[in-house]
């Protein structure tokens, strides 16, 4: 093979792939993977928008923030819902990949909603009891002011948002070795309805059949449960945004969903699925 | 009557006594059925804890197969297929705290150790870091991953002062968890990858999991992120090198070769380079990246004179110790095409002796009499200027598959004269020298790499 072949072959296959490939045709299918706790509204969403605009597919799956992400990384999905800031080392895959940073969108607000057996005579908590729990630090809930009894625990698996923001904001340290992890807030609603002596957190719209421990920010503060006042005035001590991540700034089928879910009728699905508006 | 009456009081009791025992064997069946259940708890508790130890182990690792064209005639075979990396990453996040990795590479040939390093956490402040064992060197193209790199290998520069990418040594690293700066600070053997020759040829540095001296090297790399809004972001910083090697001749050549420096056995020869860089990040059709980085110092190579050398040997770089003063730089131009391609332009540019121009170097018989200087006599090609273009495309297939088209357009800067490297000729001592490739003209080193790549 003489040298110039080889030259002229690598330089056109290089040009050829790039004009081949620049062009390749948008669609109007959207994928939507990640937080568990905003599953039910991304469907709801999903579900009404594709409604009105029947040309476009929107699937919904759920599996937790950090696999939302790893698929918005890895190309599997065009929206990646997290219930936790992306982390630099994620950001960095997507450079890495995709060359952006990613565009993040709050799309929802939500109080991290502490769960307890309808049946516990503790009613409240500081942030700080929270995380003495969470911690295995304080193990009988008559530590507290409740019964004699020890405390189970149950928990977000560490791929969820959720697992993170709470192990940041109320823990703050490793979680305790006996806190069962469970595949989804719902199952910890559940864990916790069975069981007269535990106590689990999650996503406020999964508050169901279960008792919402009022928490407060420190000893001397008073107690809230997570409502759209409390959220809004900055009471309730554990509040976060929901998010939604793309690769780029979204173009086409993609902006208008997105635009439609910051429209005061996206917005209004918010509040209806048991989350909090962005404004 | 009597007698139907006693029939159906037979059959009531006889019935109540059915439904009696029913109750009981359900009872019996609940209980049985809550034993399990507890049993079955019990064994996934156990299998959960078991699990969740395996959980803290993560296996992940790259394959690069690849088929490559050598346009330089003094590469024989000039064409061939090779396993370019096989390597396996574990990691084991033993608490949160801290992490253990070791990344062994698997290359036909040749078992090596890539990574083998320790980081501790600070559990307090989540900022610092403490890291020890064999790891990158702090430098952007060093520490961006080969797998996720967008040309088949990193820039000459950084090729030249960081062989093998990897050094022995404990680093710290301060990462604030609000602010997007970071801070690295490495005190490294420095000897690592480095090749030291004594007389006959034979490399002396060979011990890889030893210093070969008593001086140790700092590295130092500072980073910031700004965002840019929707535009995207850039992110610079700085890194440096400071560090010695052992001298094992007693002189040392400068980089202009005008000076000769007597020097100690064992003497510290300086190495120190400062760089600067920058990754620009720009959200335009589909993703847009401009990285740069531009490093400028003094190198050193390391002699074998056995003895104080005199005369002309004693001025070869290799008998005696050199100091180089060199300058490197590497732009990148990526671009996205859609989600499954993506397209990369390379220039790079290193300059290993910025004190002598092609037109001061006469690649020849060192002892020829038509080099009337100093520096003629003894510069040569290693002190020639190499620039390279090049191009390459990606389809991703998916996340774990990659096949990538890359190719190198290789330039040497051009000598004043071929001297006598055209023809074969005879030293003064009587030893015959093959003649070489003509670097009065640019040599033909352009590459073809077409490569594949699996990840897991």
């Amino acid at each position: 093979m003489k040298s110039l072949n080889i030259k002229k072959f690598a330089i056109i296959a290089i040009l050829l792939g790039m004009v081949g490939f620049a062009f390749a045709p948008a669609t109007d299918r959207i994928t939507v993977k990640g937080s568990d706790t905003l599953v039910i509204l991304a469907q709801k969403w999903a579900e009404v928008y594709m409604k009105s605009n029947p040309n476009t597919a929107i699937q919904v799956t759920g599996g937790g923030s950090g696999v939302g992400i790893a698929a918005l990384i890895n190309g599997s999905t065009d929206i990646a819902n997290a219930s936790r800031k992306m982390k630099p080392s994620e950001k960095d895959k997507l450079k890495a990949r995709y060359n952006t940073l990613g565009v993040e969108v709050a799309c929802a607000k939500d109080g991290i909603t502490v769960y307890l057996h309808p049946s516990n005579k503790v009613k409240e908590l500081s942030v700080k009891q929270l995380g003495e729990i969470f911690k295995g630090n304080i193990k009988n809930w008559k530590e507290v002011g409740g019964a004699d009894a020890a405390i189970k625990l149950y928990g977000r698996e560490n791929s969820s948002g959720t697992y993170v923001f709470f192990q940041e904001h109320v823990v703050k340290g490793d979680y305790a070795p006996s806190c069962q992890t469970l595949p989804g807030t719902a199952a910890v609603v559940n864990a916790v309805k069975k069981d007269p002596n535990a106590i689990g957190y999650g996503g406020a719209a999964y508050a169901e059949g279960i008792e919402i421990c009022k928490v407060k920010k420190d000893e001397n503060s008073p107690a809230y449960i997570a409502s759209t006042e409390t959220i809004k005035n900055n009471q309730y001590p554990i509040t976060r945004y929901l998010f939604m991540y793309l690769k780029n700034k979204p173009t086409g089928a993609l902006k208008s969903y997105i635009d439609w879910i910051l429209s005061p009728e996206g917005q209004k699905l918010v509040v209806e699925a048991g989350y909090f508006p962005i404004r | 009557m009597k007698r139907l009456s006693l029939i159906t009081l037979m059959l009531i009791s006889a019935m109540f006594y059915k439904v009696n025992a029913q109750e009981t064997t359900t009872t019996e069946k609940l209980t049985e059925v809550n034993d399990k259940i507890n049993g079955l708890t019990e064994r996934l508790a156990t299998a959960e804890s078991d699990l969740s130890k395996l959980t803290k182990i993560k296996v992940s690792g790259y394959i690069q197969a690849q088929y490559q064209y050598f346009e330089n005639p003094s590469i024989q075979p000039n064409n061939y297929f090779s396993l370019r990396r096989a390597r396996v990453k574990f990691t084991y996040e033993m608490t949160d705290g801290v992490k253990f990795v070791l990344t062994p590479e698997f290359v036909p040939g040749n078992l090596s150790v890539k990574d083998a390093y320790v980081v501790i956490n600070d559990r307090w402040t989540k900022a610092f870091s403490i890291w020890a064992g064999k790891f990158n060197r702090p430098n952007y193209e060093v520490e961006y991953s080969s797998s996720s790199r967008e040309l088949a290998e990193r820039s000459t520069v950084i090729r030249t002062l960081y062989p093998g990418e990897r050094a022995i040594g404990a680093k710290l690293e301060y990462n604030p968890v609000n602010v997007p700066f970071h801070f690295q600070l490495a005190l490294l053997n420095g000897a690592d990858g480095i090749m030291i020759y004594n007389a006959s040829g034979t490399n002396l540095n060979t011990t890889e999991n030893k210093d070969f001296d008593n001086y140790k090297d700092i590295m130092v790399r500072a980073t910031y992120n700004l965002q840019l809004g929707n535009f995207g972001g850039l992110d610079f910083g700085a890194h440096g090198y400071f560090g010695s090697l052992k001298s094992n001749a007693q002189k040392t050549l400068s980089s202009d070769y005008s000076t000769i420096e007597d020097v100690q056995f064992g003497d510290a020869v300086k190495r120190n380079w400062v760089g600067g860089e920058f990754q620009l990040f720009a959200d335009i059709l589909g993703g847009l990246s401009v990285k740069g980085e531009y490093i400028a110092g003094k190198n050193a190579s390391i002699g074998y004179s056995p003895v104080a050398a005199v005369g002309t040997t004693a001025a070869i770089p290799g008998v005696a110790n050199f100091r180089n003063n060199f300058a490197g730089y590497y732009l990148y131009f990526i671009k996205n095409l859609g989600k499954k391609n993506q397209f990369a332009f390379r220039y790079d540019y290193y300059d290993p002796n910025t004190d002598i121009t092609g037109k001061d170097v006469t690649i020849a018989k060192y002892t020829s009499a038509d080099a009337t200087t100093l520096k003629n006599r003894v510069s040569g090609k290693s002190d020639l200027a190499i620039s390279t273009f090049g191009f390459a495309l990606h389809h991703y297939f998916d996340d774990n598959l990659r096949i990538s088209l890359n190719y190198d357009i290789v330039q040497n800067e051009k000598v004043g004269s071929a001297g006598l490297l055209t023809e074969d000729y005879t030293k003064a001592d009587g030893t015959k020298v093959l003649k070489g490739l003509d670097y009065s003209n640019v040599i033909s080193q352009n590459l073809l790499t077409l490569r594949i790549q699996a990840k897991f």
